[in-house]
């Protein structure tokens, strides 16, 4: 053996398709275990759909519960728990699951002309903790439920026993499953893209994947050891934040919101992603300033581990510690700025055509920004005194998380969803049940913002005495319940329309939307091996008009590929001299 | 706008591409840029309940805090010196075990190894002693626990970094590893060293400061 050690291996007739693995068989192989990106990918957006309508129904519950001042439909401490239960599995059973895990598992693979993650089996092991979690996350109703939020601060969420524990468990688990997601996403971004996609060729949504999955990598274990503390505290009655014991409950917020602010990139770069792709396709210009939305993405992950303090101003801080986190919390808004710009300057001037995914991109334009303003007010520490226990905040939450990465989300649903199904989406539905969706957000969460300003407070179960001296106050929170009911038929419109296309939908075809970037060069849906052989990368996918910057794709396809009868239901994506 | 098609060295691609042996120093750079993202991660799990004792310990009145008026002692430091030795030790070992295998000297490799291991079973013998010295409880005080959860944390890593080097030597044996390919023990060197480093930084912060 000792001979043989460095001998070199035989040099043998190598070829692209010698590491084309034959397609498992078998429903559990396919479907169930899969290592398949794809596979794994439709997984996640089932699951994250899933925990969605649970998590959507409890958000129904908090708005009839606020109907009446008083509270119309439950007990305040059920109000409690039906809150928590709202805020948790959206955070991290549906977000997480539904940006990075769905649309960055489909999509970034093929946008790098790879044939899978780095890690397939991790990828695997990844996504089935998450169902898990959320059955330890719902297991905890069946123990009276956590009582104190998403963000479980202590020492109140101590006192919820059995289901505080259960409740940690569960996000650690997540947690686990997200760092690993974000290490495998990592490793597959450097080292397997195509030849000649060098870092500045790269999507976009690439750029802003790699960004993702670098504060997966490192601020879920953040997360995952404040609540590993906690989880300690409940269970073995580990002082950490134990006062009488010499621990600190602001030690606490310190540990989960150094991870729960970039969490909030987390969800939100991948939607940025998604938007970089959809408007220069729609608009049919190339991206303005692709190195800056780029750099912008890996600026906003880098600057959001600098800024958890912003969440903790009404915890006592020190005034020393507030002012520089006030200052880094307004930086962030110049990378954000500077990728709203290039947005708005991609679409100037361009050909718009008005699909399903770009009314959504559009409209991601008008909300998030309005969410980036309001997070502007919040970051200002005396703004923020007045504003951080009110409505406002949930105003400002919603404006960011429902229209800047929900809004992300469906314009990649659908923008996406020919590549995965091969189908259209069918455009009547998709536009009405935008619009319903468009309106329902902007209904329900813009009076808070007024709500709040004038003192409303959040996470209260009735508002008798705020009622007393705002009586415009009843109004305007029914006018919110029957708002958010526009959002539920948005979304029952929604599973119809993905339902109904699956069959009904018109044939995509390889390239419905005249889109450059790798994946529709391939067909729909994706072989199993995506890519026979692995094309060779020669410029940006931007460059609407010129021929297409590949070469070795696995039949060769015409330059200007053929409008398809869906595409023609726009303006013809390729104009003569375009 | 730019030209569609830039002079790109396309030769030089394709080289590449078609090039066995660069594929498989590829799948081993993947796998190895992996294992490091993973010791990252873990590093950052230490780093939250190192911030976790800094900040305790910087917030608190008195330190060593007050337990039922009595004032914790310091951990003494001399026989974590002691086991500290033996642990960067184990490391020096595990080095030489490793250069032993680059260099094909077999023997050598599994007497090294065999080193390595002992002397990691001894540091955690130190640490179970260590842990019987100490004056508070895990329960008792902010100091307890920070030290038993973090110096808990490094022994598990070091447990399991003694039945991973144990399996390695016997894989090793077996003849898994041949050729350029012995990645498992770059990894399994990687992450021993990795659990020193996470020790000198416990024993600066408990011992030291």
């Amino acid at each position: 053996m000792e001979a043989g050690m460095h001998a070199t291996p035989a040099l043998h007739e190598h070829d692209s398709d010698d590491h084309i693995h034959p397609p498992p068989e078998g429903f559990i192989r396919k479907y169930v275990f899969s290592l398949d990106h794809k596979v794994i990918g439709v997984q996640y957006f089932i699951t994250g759909i899933l925990f969605m309508l649970i998590g959507g129904s409890f958000a129904e519950l908090i708005r009839l519960q606020l109907w009446k001042p008083e509270g119309a439909i439950m007990s305040h401490e059920a109000y409690n728990v039906v809150y928590t239960m709202h805020g948790t599995p959206m955070v991290w059973l549906v977000l997480i699951p539904l940006v990075t895990g769905a649309i960055g598992n489909f999509v970034m693979p093929l946008q790098i002309g790879a044939r899978d993650v780095a890690f397939p089996w991790l990828n695997m092991i990844s996504f089935w903790i998450v169902p898990l979690s959320g059955v330890v996350l719902f297991s905890t109703l069946l123990y009276g439920g956590a009582h104190a939020g998403w963000t479980e601060y202590p020492p109140i969420s101590l006192q919820d026993g059995v289901a505080g524990a259960l409740w940690c468990l569960s996000i650690i688990l997540v947690g686990v499953s997200s760092t690993m997601t974000g290490m495998n996403f990592m490793v597959t971004i450097i080292k397997m893209r195509a030849p000649g996609m060098t870092w500045t060729r790269m999507p976009l949504f690439v750029w802003a994947t790699l960004a993702t999955a670098l504060m997966n990598m490192i601020a879920t274990v953040a997360l995952s050891a404040a609540l590993l503390a906690l989880f300690l505290e409940h269970v073995y009655n580990v002082p950490f934040f134990d006062p009488s014991r010499g621990g600190s409950p602001l030690l606490y917020q310190h540990m989960f919101w150094f991870y729960s602010h970039p969490a909030v990139y987390i969800f939100i770069l991948p939607a940025f992603g998604v938007i970089s792709e959809v408007l220069p396709t729609f608009a049919r210009k190339p991206i303005f300033g692709y190195k800056m939305i780029a750099f912008s993405s890996m600026a906003i992950a880098i600057l959001g581990f600098a800024v958890w303090a912003h969440h903790m101003y009404p915890s006592g801080l020190a005034p020393w510690i507030q002012t520089p986190f006030m200052i880094l919390t307004f930086a962030v808004g110049v990378p954000t700025g500077i990728k709203i710009f290039s947005w708005l300057a991609t679409i100037w001037g361009g050909r718009i055509q008005l699909t399903v995914p770009m009314l959504y991109a559009l409209a991601f334009l008008i909300t998030f920004t309005f969410g980036g303003i309001t997070g502007i007010f919040l970051a200002s520490v005396p703004a923020n005194l007045h504003e951080h226990g009110s409505y406002f905040v949930v105003g400002h939450f919603h404006y960011v998380v429902g229209g800047g990465a929900v809004f992300g989300f469906l314009a990649g649903l659908t923008y996406w969803y020919p590549k995965v199904t091969g189908r259209m989406l069918d455009e009547r539905m998709g536009k009405i049940g935008f619009w319903l969706f468009f309106a329902g957000l902007n209904l329900t969460f813009l009076p808070m913002h007024w709500l709040g300003l004038e003192g409303m407070a959040r996470r209260y179960a009735s508002y008798e005495y705020f009622a007393k001296t705002h009586p415009d106050s009843v109004f305007w929170n029914q006018f919110a319940t029957v708002s958010s009911f526009l959002m539920v038929a948005s979304v029952a419109l929604l599973a119809v329309n993905l339902i109904w296309s699956l069959r009904h939908g018109k044939l995509a075809g390889n390239n419905p939307w005249g889109a450059r970037t790798l994946e529709w060069m391939i067909s729909s849906p994706p072989p199993y091996y995506n890519f026979k052989k692995i094309p060779i990368v020669y410029d940006r996918p931007y460059d609407f008009g010129e021929p297409l910057p590949y070469r070795n794709l696995d039949h060769e396809t015409d330059p200007y590929p053929a409008p398809t009868r869906a595409s023609l239901a726009g303006p013809a994506p390729f104009p003569a001299g375009a | 706008m730019a030209s569609a098609v830039k002079p790109l060295g396309l030769q030089a691609v394709e080289a590449r591409y078609n090039d066995v042996e660069r594929h498989y120093a590829e799948t081993r750079d993947i796998r190895l840029l992996g294992f490091v993202f993973f010791l990252i991660s873990d590093c950052v799990l230490f780093a939250s309940f190192i911030f976790a004792y800094m900040y305790l310990r910087v917030s608190a009145p008195a330190w060593p805090p007050f337990v039922d008026g009595h004032q914790l002692p310091w951990f003494d430091t001399a026989f974590a010196a002691l086991n500290s030795v033996v642990l960067f030790g184990s490391g020096v070992t595990m080095h030489f075990a490793l250069e032993n295998w680059k260099h094909l000297n077999k023997q050598k490799f599994n007497a090294w190894l065999l080193a390595t291991i002992v002397l990691g079973i001894a540091f955690l013998l130190g640490q179970a002693h260590e842990w019987s010295l100490i004056k508070t409880t895990w329960q008792g005080s902010s100091m307890g626990a920070s030290f038993f959860t973090l110096t808990g944390m490094h022994g598990f890593h070091v447990f399991v970094g003694v039945i991973y080097l144990t399996v390695l030597g016997f894989q090793a044996n077996r003849g898994v590893y041949t050729g350029s390919k012995y990645f498992g023990l770059t990894a399994g060197t990687l992450y021993w060293h990795f659990v020193d480093v996470i020790w000198v930084a416990l024993f600066f912060l408990f011992y030291l400061w």
